[in-house]
């Protein structure tokens, strides 16, 4: 069963996500990949974001944590994984 | 450097790993030790004996891949490949395992001799993860020593590992990878032709020529190689074709999941743990409104340490060298001599008296936000501000650093990954009020017109950045990449820690930026000495007495002022031939003001200027000094007039 996709902006707060798609340009993708953010990993929305401001991304499996402007964030697709908490 | 007797070690790891923290432990070990401020802050050799053996160590900024993306990582490259080490140390942080081994296992494939030093050992103990190095060590085929680099644990195994390694030069095999990629990969090793340029071997030559940047590679194989070009873009075809994704980002899951994997089948994790109390603080920190206030908090902070602590200590410490410079006038009078040795007084007094009190409490403290991590913190909750002007939350770090010193700020922008951002904030950096002319902001504003108008100054001042910011961005076409920018664990400051980070910037002050002081403030006392100051006074009299409306004998001042902000100050009050005291018997408020401002802002100090050049370019060093003439001229104006 397919989830909903929406972007990493729009994304609830504490949920297992997981991405599917990361668009952009090419040093974008590669800044993320080698920070350790791969297309299929799971992640969590760590706060609220701030007005405009960034998103604190936690990536669940190595468990560390990089802010994300808002810009950035928008290219980034995610699916709700079910029955996580 | 390296003497032909010592083996080279290399210290590379990801940023924020404590590969700064595990050098400097080292590197302060023994007394034979020599430490080369060198060309980049970042990147220091050092000698060393351990128990009668020589190393010699080298300390790379921090990278994330072999694929640079920001001008830090790629100093990092470039020594790693010219200094061709003896035995790589890779730094590793053990709180995010998995994150980390992407990189070890890249420099694995490198296949030299290497060593892996397990950091933040307690970290991940306290993240609720049992790491077993011997596993670790099995699985990725070197050796796995655990340390804790901030309390100097396992250090002295690190090294025993690291001699025996020396010894046995064993090399480590790279871990191959799923078969469609790894088929292609040794398609292209076998077709390099004998004569080609390998990077540390064939396989590594291969992936670096499908994974790295095209642009890069391809120019450089079209002209030198054009069949082989052909070649790689075939095999580079081939991986894409069964995937669907580029070349770069396929090899890169490839690690990721080993490393993934690696990380699992040697750690353990305890299941169902409270909230570490980390993240109850950081929950604090990064709230949309407490961590404004506790950010504002931090700033009044570090305003309150520059007033109260260096102030006081100033004051005490320039007292013996007012007095020693009146004997000197005594017993010598007013011949070359007296220059000369009012100059050198001058010289080592303002690095004493005036640089010291501001700089070492600055640097204190500096090392303390770095070592808690609170400079990604400032950086994440000031992300929309910046957008504002044009920039992103990364270049928060180096405008901070700026209110200490504009130099090490400029250095500090190679973090950032864009050049556009880069030139941006680089020349909006000298607009940021350094301890120097907070210096002189204190001295003048704030002795005679009162607290709230220095305040006003520095709120001004702030806001002066952000327009500037805004005006430049207009003239840049394309936007800013925007922010990614890794939080890395709130760290418990370690008093040692910071003690020894400030040492070892405070010695390269020391050697590099004092000397240069002394030299330039007995030069221009020797200037006095044979009158030339008069003519600078005439050449500069347009600007000074015409536009700005001050005394003539000012003149001299700015020259001093180039050279560092607060010696415009020292030598207003010898130009003008008065005390501290009666000054405004002399010149008026708004004059005060506008000499206070122009001085602030007519040109980045030499220093500043130097660094600019190096880090930037000529253009933009000129870029930026033509800037701010132009604002310190205009904002001299409308005081003028409004006052």
């Amino acid at each position: 069963m397919r989830t909903k996709r929406m972007s990493l902006v729009e994304a609830p707060i504490d949920k297992h996500l997981r991405i599917v798609d990361i668009a952009g340009g090419e040093s974008v993708r590669r800044r993320l990949l080698a920070i350790g953010f791969h297309k299929g990993d799971v992640v969590e929305l760590d706060s609220a974001a701030i007005l405009k401001g960034p998103i604190l991304v936690r990536s669940s499996l190595s468990d560390m944590r990089i802010a994300l402007g808002r810009g950035i964030a928008r290219k980034i697709t995610v699916e709700v994984l079910d029955g996580r908490p | 450097m390296a003497g032909p007797d010592a083996p080279t070690v290399i210290f590379i790891g990801q940023p924020n790993c404590g590969k700064s923290t595990l050098f400097n432990s080292i590197a302060g070990l023994k007394a034979e030790t020599s430490n080369f401020p060198g060309t980049t802050v970042k990147h220091t050799h050092s000698r060393v004996s351990i128990e009668g053996r020589l190393l010699d160590i080298i300390d790379l900024p921090g990278t994330y891949s072999l694929c640079p993306s920001d001008p830090a990582e790629k100093t990092a490259l470039s020594h790693l490949f010219s200094e061709k080490p003896d035995l790589i140390i890779n730094v590793v942080d053990a709180s995010v395992l998995g994150r980390s081994l992407e990189f070890t296992l890249e420099l694995i494939e490198l296949g030299w001799p290497m060593v892996v030093a397990l950091n933040m050992m307690d970290l991940a103990e306290k993240k609720g993860v049992k790491i077993d190095p011997g596993k670790l060590a099995s699985l990725l085929g070197v050796a796995v020593v655990p340390i804790i680099a901030s309390r100097g644990r396992g250090v002295k195994e690190l090294l025993n590992e690291a001699f025996k390694t020396l010894e046995d030069a064993g090399k480590p095999g790279a871990r191959t990878w799923s078969r469609d990629v790894e088929s292609r990969i040794e398609e292209l090793a076998r077709l390099l032709p004998p004569e080609f340029p390998l990077v540390a071997n064939r396989r590594f030559t291969a992936v670096k020529m499908i994974e790295a940047d095209r642009l890069f590679c391809d120019v450089m194989l079209g002209e030198l190689e054009p069949g082989l070009k052909a070649e790689v873009d075939r095999v580079r075809l081939g991986i894409e074709s069964g995937r669907s994704a580029p070349a770069y980002e396929i090899i890169s899951a490839e690690r990721h999941h080993q490393a993934l994997k690696v990380a699992e089948e040697a750690s353990l994790v305890e299941r169902g743990r409270k909230v570490p109390w980390d993240r109850k603080v950081d929950d604090v920190i990064m709230h949309p409104f407490y961590g404004y206030v506790i950010l504002a908090a931090v700033f009044t902070a570090f305003f309150f340490l520059i007033f109260k602590i260096g102030n006081p200590l100033e004051t005490l410490l320039l007292k013996p060298f007012t007095s020693l410079d009146q004997d000197l006038g005594r017993h010598l009078g007013s011949n070359v001599l007296f220059h000369l040795a009012d100059g050198l007084v001058q010289g080592i007094g303002g690095g004493i008296a005036i640089v010291l009190p501001y700089f070492v409490p600055l640097l204190i403290f500096m090392a303390f936000l770095e070592d808690l991590g609170y400079l990604a913190r400032a950086g994440f909750l000031l992300d929309a501000f910046m957008h504002h002007i044009g920039l992103h939350g990364k270049s928060v770090g180096p405008f901070i650093l700026g209110f200490g010193c504009n130099v090490p700020a400029i250095v500090s922008t190679r973090i950032l990954e864009s050049r556009r951002d880069r030139i941006i904030t680089s020349l909006l950096i000298p607009f940021i009020p350094c301890s120097a002319r907070t210096t002189v902001i204190l001295a003048l504003v704030a002795f005679y017109l009162g607290p709230w108008a220095a305040l006003g100054f520095y709120v001004l001042n702030i806001l002066l950045v952000a327009v500037l910011g805004r005006v430049i961005t207009l003239f840049t076409k394309a936007p800013s990449p925007g922010l990614i920018l890794e939080i890395p664990t709130l760290k418990r400051p370690s008093f040692r820690n910071i003690l020894k980070k400030t040492y070892f910037q405070l010695r390269s002050f020391l050697a590099f930026a004092w000397p240069l002081l002394i030299a330039g403030s007995v030069f221009l006392s020797v200037l006095q000495a044979f009158h030339v100051d008069r003519t600078i006074n005439a050449v500069l009299s347009p600007l000074v007495a015409g536009a700005l409306g001050l005394p003539r004998e000012l003149g001299v001042t700015l020259v001093f002022g180039f050279l560092r902000k607060e010696l415009s100050l020292i030598m207003m009050l010898q130009a003008l031939g008065t005390s501290y005291r009666d000054l405004l018997t002399v010149i008026t408020k708004e004059q005060l003001l506008v000499f206070t401002v122009f001085v602030s802002f007519f040109i980045p100090c030499l220093s500043t200027f130097a660094m600019l050049w190096k880090e930037m370019g000529k253009k933009i060093a000129f870029l930026s000094a033509a800037l701010s003439v132009s604002v310190a001229v205009l904002l001299a104006w409308i005081i003028r007039i409004v006052a």
